[in-house]
């Protein structure tokens, strides 16, 4: 079957909108240079741009995908023909994702993602329409239910009759889910004041005032606007506070934006996170492919009492867009209601509140370990001497050191870890802490390690490693040293959760 | 560290083998140094670039005299063992590593062997499991040979759910 003919017109698009920047460059700015790099860029650029517009076109008449027996077979290559056999079984997780160009022509597109040591790991239908979406994500949801893959199969021979059914099927909607977690407006007030971001115009508008003061003197064409501006403080204030507001607004509209319709829900098997309001995504995960769970919380979000839930699976966390990870429950989750969703969610994590504690001696050890960031710091700060903000380089150099250890305290403080049956939970970090579990059969290596200082005051580091892409190491450092071999005695008991496939 | 010894240590030669290959890599790095050093001579080339160069030499003739001491420690730190469910490895002369892999993680075993270690008769492993891989450095030939038929054995099971 072929893909979405508007697939094409996806493609251009966006490879319109990767190159627009390097097009106004050559073109736009530098039109008129002869120098040689714009000069022979404008042609490779145009060489490039030609090719890639063909072979995205020819691309489509190549590209194929079917299914068959619970195995999806994908083709493509234009010169070097290729097929790809992926199980379903294989798929670690199923996002689809409506952004602005999908909503204009009302499609959608999909993208099973898959844990397989290979070059093409995701199946991905940039464009396609809703319907055969859901479909298709029934289809490979449908665990022992052959009844709708048959009729799936049968439907599948031809194409024009798909075309004619859906126009008639209505969604069925699965109706065993429940909904776990909607944010709350108040939840949206705090979201946007945690990502602080907004505030950042602040510096740099001081900053900046700074800096063209000089120029404005000397220019006199500006010079009585501005030299009411500045000559009256109220006034800036009124431009200062001005500028906040717009900043804020922005922030607060980005997250209600961002965040503002999500619902996480599940049923027995499956996770699904539906979110977005321009750009929309739905993510499904089945819950025994998750390996781990991850909870962040950065400085702004212990005040505010948030944090950030992540799973922890073997799929590629696909980063598109950059600003969402698709692996991330939620980031501003209250606690509370964090450790209630993930009890909710994955009822085999058991999250306990009684953690120990480092010993108070590991503070000792943590504050005297060598900082190779300060010492490279202060003596790159030693050489150029920099005159940053008026302050001289030692000041500075202090300022960095008062960070690294105020991060070590906090570390020190923050640093909870537990071993129960099945399951290791530990808490680390300093300005930025994580909480960190796992079951022991999803570790898949383990490591412990002493170096010199840590051996004199008996303690060690360990270290997990899980499945994922790339691999997820977790290390908590400055255990007491029984612990620490308790924890690998623990693993060696692996055994007992484990199955083993039987192999001829 | 005692608790950290496990039951099977390296090829007897590895201190040896280690120490060759070494000095060759060092006599090679100070040959590199010499040509630089004509070069910059050839082509006048700033002062600093001596100044480089000068302490290049330095840190190889550390590096030298540290190969000396070296091998003798690391086979001490290195030990090994396995059974049916995990491998595991022990090493490191300032920072002590203890890693544990399961057998059924492990997924591909390789063997190799320089012109050096031939004249020894003694082969290093290469573990590669899921995330990571793990190179025990020198084993006698049959010991090897016999550990990697035992890991491939085992790399064959697979566990449920993966």
């Amino acid at each position: 079957m072929r893909f979405h003919p508007l697939t094409i017109a996806f493609r251009i698009y966006q490879l319109v909108k990767s190159n627009l920047f390097i097009a106004i460059l050559l073109f736009v700015i530098n039109k008129g240079s002869e120098f040689w790099l714009w000069k022979y860029g404008r042609y490779v650029f145009l060489l490039y741009v030609l090719v890639r517009f063909v072979s995205i076109i020819t691309a489509w008449f190549v590209e194929k995908y079917e299914w068959k027996d619970r195995v999806f077979q994908i083709h493509k290559g234009i010169f070097v023909k290729q097929s790809s056999t992926i199980p379903f079984s294989k798929i670690q997780n199923v996002t689809r994702k409506t952004t602005v160009f999908h909503k204009i022509v009302g499609l959608t597109s999909l993208t099973f993602e898959t844990a397989m040591d290979g070059v093409e790991d995701a199946i991905h239908f940039e464009v396609i329409s809703k319907n055969n979406a859901q479909e298709l994500i029934d289809l490979v949801q449908a665990k022992q239910d052959n009844h709708v893959q048959k009729a799936m199969e049968s439907k599948h021979v031809s194409e024009t009759e798909i075309e004619e059914e859906e126009e008639e099927k209505k969604q069925i909607p699965v109706t065993n889910r429940t909904v776990h977690f909607t944010p709350r407006r108040k939840d949206l007030w705090k979201a946007s004041f945690t990502s602080l971001s907004f505030l950042a115009i602040i510096p740099i508008t001081a900053g900046l005032l700074d800096y063209v003061e000089p120029f404005i003197k000397d220019t006199n064409q500006f010079e009585g606007m501005f030299r009411l501006l500045l000559n009256s403080s109220w006034l800036i204030g009124i431009v200062i506070a001005f500028a906040v507001i717009v900043a804020v607004t922005f922030g607060i509209a980005r997250t209600f934006i961002r965040y503002g319709k999500y619902e996480i829900s599940s049923d027995d098997t499956h996770i699904y996170i539906d979110r977005g309001v321009l750009n929309e995504s739905y993510f499904v995960i089945e819950k025994k492919k998750i390996q781990g769970l991850e909870m962040e919380q950065s400085v702004l979000k212990r005040l505010f009492g948030l944090a950030e839930v992540k799973l922890i699976s073997s799929a590629k966390p696909n980063i598109e867009d950059g600003s969402l990870n698709v692996n991330s429950l939620y980031p501003f989750l209250p606690v509370e209601k964090a450790y209630q969703l993930i009890e909710e969610l994955l009822p085999i994590y058991q999250i306990n509140s009684r953690l120990e504690r480092l010993p108070r001696i590991a503070l000792w050890l943590k504050l005297l370990r060598p900082s190779w960031l300060w010492i490279l710091a202060t003596a790159a700060l030693f050489y150029f001497k920099p005159e940053f903000l008026h302050v001289t380089w030692w000041v500075w150099s202090l300022v960095l050191l008062g960070i690294i250890v105020l991060n070590r305290i906090l570390d020190y403080i923050h640093t909870r870890y537990v071993v129960t049956d099945d399951q290791v939970q530990w808490w680390h970090g300093g300005l930025n802490s994580r909480m960190f579990i796992t079951k022991r059969k999803n570790v898949v290596e383990m490591s412990y390690s002493q170096s010199r200082l840590q051996k004199s005051f008996n303690v060690a580091s360990v270290t997990t490693i899980n499945r994922s892409t790339p691999i997820h190491m977790e290390t908590i450092q400055d255990i007491p040293l029984d612990y620490a071999l308790g924890i690998r005695n623990w693993y060696f008991k692996r055994r007992e959760d484990v199955e083993f496939e039987n192999k001829k | 560290m005692n608790e950290t010894k496990l039951e099977n240590a390296l090829a007897h030669s590895f201190p040896k083998i280690r120490r060759i290959s070494e000095t060759i890599g060092n006599i090679i790095g100070l040959v590199v140094i010499g040509i630089l050093f004509w070069v910059y001579h050839y082509f006048d080339w700033p002062i600093w670039v001596y100044w480089v160069l000068v302490g290049l030499v330095i840190l190889t003739i550390i590096g030298f005299i540290w190969s000396i001491f070296e091998p003798t420690y690391l086979y001490r730190s290195w030990s090994y063992q396995f059974d049916d469910e995990y491998l595991q490895l022990s090493y490191g002369i300032f920072q002590k590593e203890w890693v544990t892999v399961p057998m059924t993680k492990i997924q591909s075993v390789t063997t190799s062997q320089g012109p050096i270690m031939k004249r020894y008769n003694v082969r290093s492993i290469k573990v590669e499991t899921v995330g990571s891989s793990h190179a025990i450095p020198a084993l006698e030939e049959d010991v090897a040979l016999a550990l990697r038929e035992r890991l491939a054995e085992f790399a064959k099971l697979k566990e449920v759910d993966e």
